[in-house]
């Protein structure tokens, strides 16, 4: 009786404590902003948290990770009123949903990372079909006829290759099996491109979970290779993974820095439509970096009221002009829109109403 | 029956239990519906899991929209469940009986709360914590030193967490039950010759036997549904089957996070269902597991009643 | 007779069977002492990897500033574990704890016994399971949006039925004499109940909170689709507002490539095993006087 009845006290006790915490901390009508979404994407949304607010005291945003299906599904029922999204909304969902508007915020990337001892320091070159066949289980070994004829004088090991992929849903397997299928006529039949694809059976092959899970199982396995989101440059960098050459649609081998990206942007600028859902994976130009996308705030354009259709303004708006500064944008390697296309978004956000 | 206030007033707390049960396989039901008429008997046999082409148009098949290419196999799923469990109850209870037998029997008095502490700490540790620790500790030992092809993930990394993660549930009820043990029955066992170690494990053990047969029941339910820790570690199995305790697997549960935020974006809806399908299989396995672990713990009571 | 004799001879030497005993008790010993350290070993060592790696992470401000985007403090994931998993334990301990005496007192028929089991069926499901269902049902059915209330319900699903078997267990473990006594000494059943057999089951019971207790601060998987998140402290609404929480931080700060993320992320993992332990110690000791 005195334990239950200690307890229940203490209980109540500390729940109302809690309470009034809760209460004394927001003592303003501040507009709340729910973002979630795409995990490629949070990284910066989380650098502009600090100062989006302090430009912007009556906004409290809050960042969420939970992936672009997740951020586009909850966007559409208005859980949330961003969405972050490493893909425009398909055809399908659009016809599902014709409110949800696809603003592109900033252009991200992915290299390929490979853990091969003694090379890492060496840019080897490696294709879409290539790394669809590697995905695919046609190409097993390292020093297969393929690779080599690709990288003449590098002495590639006679190993197994140890494919990683992500088990999650992830923008980054989006935009790599994109590229894989848009390179290679085999894969886009029958793999086709996602969020979560049905990775063929390869013994060995490593499913890890997040960007953090591929380094972690790349840095740990010699002689495999993994898709890995640009923002984590610096730790591959660090973990001394090595960065591939990819194969372009020009034909050209060409690593991920701010040139090549930057000319798979603009290769695509005059093709943006004005709901700017369009892709520049293996873009035309023979310095453009294969794997580039735009990254998307999914948002309804009917919001239930003017405050937070006034605050998303606000906040999109911000994110496309202040918030593309290299400030920024460096923090996590990403390029910063086109002028034409920030006019495009621009025009979009002003339809949140 | 007696129908005193009191007791209706438990029994009805009690079927609150029962009830959200219930409710929660209702929902599965009713949600997976259509995915359990489309999917049919080969959901359970077949290895390929390949949520389709999301966008694209959709087609329809036998009647229904499902995404271009989808088909939906989740015995990969299975096996992982039931092999990860299992081993991971095959390391877990000599640790747990052995060590709360050490704490009960020969730790100081003194020492036993902290030591108990201890491992109730275990249990603590958040699902994510083991994760990561199975990536940062577990899975380069594995790697090094057990695993013949330098991979860590996998199997026997899943297990291992698995099984100090549900260690502390079979321990602590264990101890609890042999601090109960009455004082007489160690008393004549000490009298009749035996060792400290027999008092223990042919006089006090038999004795918590209903104790320690719920701590694991209680322990392989945890096991069976465990996701995040998991996940980090089982290297992520899809469309092949384990061949050693070094093989990718997925658990069902596992499996549920990874590809619901995928799921949410198919238009037709159908792949959320068969996610909920899975759910209501891994239930149907624990039902099945539950109802094992009754008959053969109603089948030791039996036996011991026959040899007095 | 030999008893007369052996009181004054010397010890008398060991059989065969005996030695073969008294060895194997030993080896039992010394596996048992293993089993220990193999359970606290790794404990020991996941608290170390997370000390030095959240390191960097600890300061005064740890407690005082919320989450900032990448880094910050940890005032709203803190605020927010204690309030869904004080608001789980408030739903899940009077039904738990329900279910637990009338299972062990008057359950011992085929109701009983069908409670158990589907008691235990349900610790077998998934929290994510768990997360996605009141996320249908709470969240977009009964349009709570992400909310506190629909947090603490799932957490309380989820641990009500440890607390319920733990219960039970630990009340089974009162000899029956004592109830009898009280019976015999004219008392009601609701007293022998609370005055006789919980306090003597005192210490099982509280294990079994404990238990649940920390199970629910370490969760992750339910709250992410039903409590959301926030940067901010809690408003103190119910339902159609976010909350933070500890294991959110863990789950997906670690995931960011910032080194201040990753010391944060370890922060709050230890954090959260501060604070049970807190509790855990706090409330033996109160078990302990009472």
């Amino acid at each position: 009786m005195k334990i239950s009845a200690k307890l229940r006290r203490s209980g109540v006790a500390a729940l109302a404590v809690a309470a009034v915490i809760g209460t004394a901390g927001i003592a303003h009508a501040a507009t709340t902003l729910v973002e979630t979404g795409s995990s490629l994407l949070y990284p910066l949304f989380n650098i502009w948290v600090p100062d989006f607010s302090a430009a912007n005291p009556g906004i409290q945003l809050t960042t969420t990770s939970t992936g672009s299906g997740a951020g586009i599904a909850q966007a559409a029922k208005g859980l949330v009123q961003i969405g972050a999204s490493d893909a425009y909304v398909s055809d399908s969902l659009e016809k599902k949903n014709p409110t949800l508007l696809s603003i592109p915020l900033a252009i991200s990337s992915q290299a390929i990372n490979y853990n091969l001892p003694g090379l890492n320091d060496k840019n080897i070159k490696l294709s879409g079909p290539v790394l669809a066949a590697i995905y695919m289980g046609k190409i097993t070994m390292w020093n297969d006829p393929k690779i080599k004829a690709m990288n003449p004088g590098v002495d590639l090991p006679d190993h197994v290759i140890i494919p990683v992929h992500r088990l999650d849903g992830s923008g980054d397997t989006f935009i790599f099996t994109q590229y894989l299928s848009a390179s290679t006529p085999a894969w886009a039949k029958t793999l086709k491109y996602g969020t979560a694809v049905s990775w063929p059976a390869i013994t060995g092959e490593i499913g890890a979970k997040g960007n953090t899970g591929m380094l972690s199982a790349a840095a740990a396995n010699p002689y495999s290779v993994a898709y890995i989101g640009v923002s984590y440059a610096n730790q591959v960098a660090k973990d001394g993974l090595g960065v591939a050459m990819l194969k372009n649609k020009a034909g050209k081998f060409v690593l991920p820095d701010a040139d090549t990206v930057g000319a798979a942007a603009n290769s695509v600028v005059t093709d943006t439509p004005p709901d700017e859902r369009i892709s520049m994976i293996f873009a035309d130009g023979d310095n453009a970096y294969p794997i580039a996308n735009y990254e998307y705030a999914v948002v309804n354009s009917q919001q239930p009221d003017a405050t937070t259709a006034g605050a998303i303004r606000t906040f999109l708006s911000w994110a496309i002009t202040s918030g593309n500064s290299m400030q920024y944008l460096s923090k996590v390697h990403f390029l910063p829109l086109p002028d034409a296309i920030k006019i495009l978004s621009q025009t979009q956000i002003a339809k949140i109403q | 029956m007696n129908l005193s206030p009191f007791r209706m007033t438990l029994l009805g707390l009690s079927l609150l239990i029962p009830a959200a049960l219930c409710a929660v396989v209702l929902f599965l039901l009713i949600y997976s519906g259509q995915a359990i008429g489309f999917n049919g008997l080969h959901f359970v046999t077949d290895i390929n899991w390949n949520l389709g082409d999301l966008y694209d148009d959709p087609v329809t098949v036998k009647g229904i929209q499902i995404p271009s290419g989808a088909n939906y196999g989740i015995l990969v799923f299975i096996v992982g469940t039931l092999l990860s469990s299992f081993i991971a109850i095959i390391i877990a209870v000599p640790l747990s009986v052995g060590a709360a037998i050490f704490l009960a029997e020969a730790v100081p008095p003194r020492i036993r709360p902290v030591l108990s502490m201890l491992v109730e700490l275990v249990a603590v540790v958040p699902s994510v914590v083991f994760g990561l620790w199975g990536i940062a500790v577990l899975i380069p030992f594995i790697g090094h030193y057990i695993a013949p092809t330098g991979n860590g993930y996998g199997l026997l990394a899943a297990s291992i967490v698995l099984a100090l993660m549900i260690t502390p549930i079979i321990a602590t009820t264990l101890l609890d039950a042999l601090m109960q043990v009455p004082k007489e029955n160690r008393e004549s066992a000490f009298a009749l010759g035996a060792t400290h170690f027999e008092v223990v494990s042919k006089a006090m053990m038999p004795m918590v036997r209903t104790t320690l047969v719920g701590g694991i029941v209680l322990a392989l339910g945890r096991a069976l549904g465990e996701t995040m820790a998991v996940l980090m570690v089982s290297g992520g199995g899809i469309n092949i089957l384990p061949t050693s305790l070094f093989s990718p697997i997925s658990t069902i549960a596992s499996f549920i996070v990874a590809q619901l935020d995928s799921a949410e974006s198919d238009p037709t809806n159908m792949a959320v269902r068969s996610l909920a399908e899975i759910a209501l299989v891994l239930f149907i396995i624990t039902l099945a597991v539950n109802a094992g672990a009754k008959i053969l713990s109603s089948g030791a009571l039996h036996v011991r009643k026959r040899q007095h | 007779m030999s008893a007369s004799v052996s009181i004054k001879a010397a010890k008398p030497a060991r059989s065969a069977q005996e030695v073969r005993r008294i060895i194997g008790s030993n080896i039992g010993w010394v596996a048992c002492g293993f089993a220990l350290l193999c359970v606290i070993g790794p404990l020991v060592d996941i608290v170390a990897v997370i000390a030095i790696h959240g390191l960097s992470a600890f300061s005064g401000k740890l407690f005082t500033t919320v989450t900032n985007g990448t880094g910050g403090g940890l005032l709203n994931a803190i605020e927010g574990t204690a309030v869904l998993s004080l608001g789980a334990m408030i739903i899940a301990v009077p039904i738990g704890v329900g279910a637990g005496i009338y299972l062990s007192e008057y359950g011992q028929n085929r109701l009983g016994s069908t409670i158990r089991f589907l008691s235990d069926v349900l610790t077998g499901t998934p929290s994510i399971v768990l997360g996605y269902f009141s996320y249908i049902v709470f969240i977009i059915s009964l349009g709570w949006g992400f909310s506190v209330l629909a947090g603490a319900i799932t957490l309380a699903i989820l641990i009500v039925p440890y607390l319920a078997r733990i219960t039970e267990l630990a009340l089974r473990q009162v000899p029956t004499s004592m109830r009898e006594a009280g019976f015999a000494l004219g008392a009601t059943e609701p007293t022998v109940v609370f005055k006789i057999i919980l306090p003597g089951a005192a210490s099982g019971v509280v294990t079994g909170a404990l238990l649940a207790l920390a199970i629910s601060v370490g969760e992750t998987a339910p709250l992410i689709y039903t409590a959301g998140w926030s940067n901010y402290t809690w408003d103190g609404k119910l339902t159609h507002a976010p909350i933070g929480y500890l294991t959110y931080v863990i789950w997906s700060f670690i995931d960011q490539p910032f080194a201040e993320s990753h010391a944060l992320a370890f922060a709050a993992a230890f954090l959260v095993m501060l604070v049970v332990l807190a509790i855990n110690v706090g409330v033996r000791l109160v078990v302990k006087r009472a």
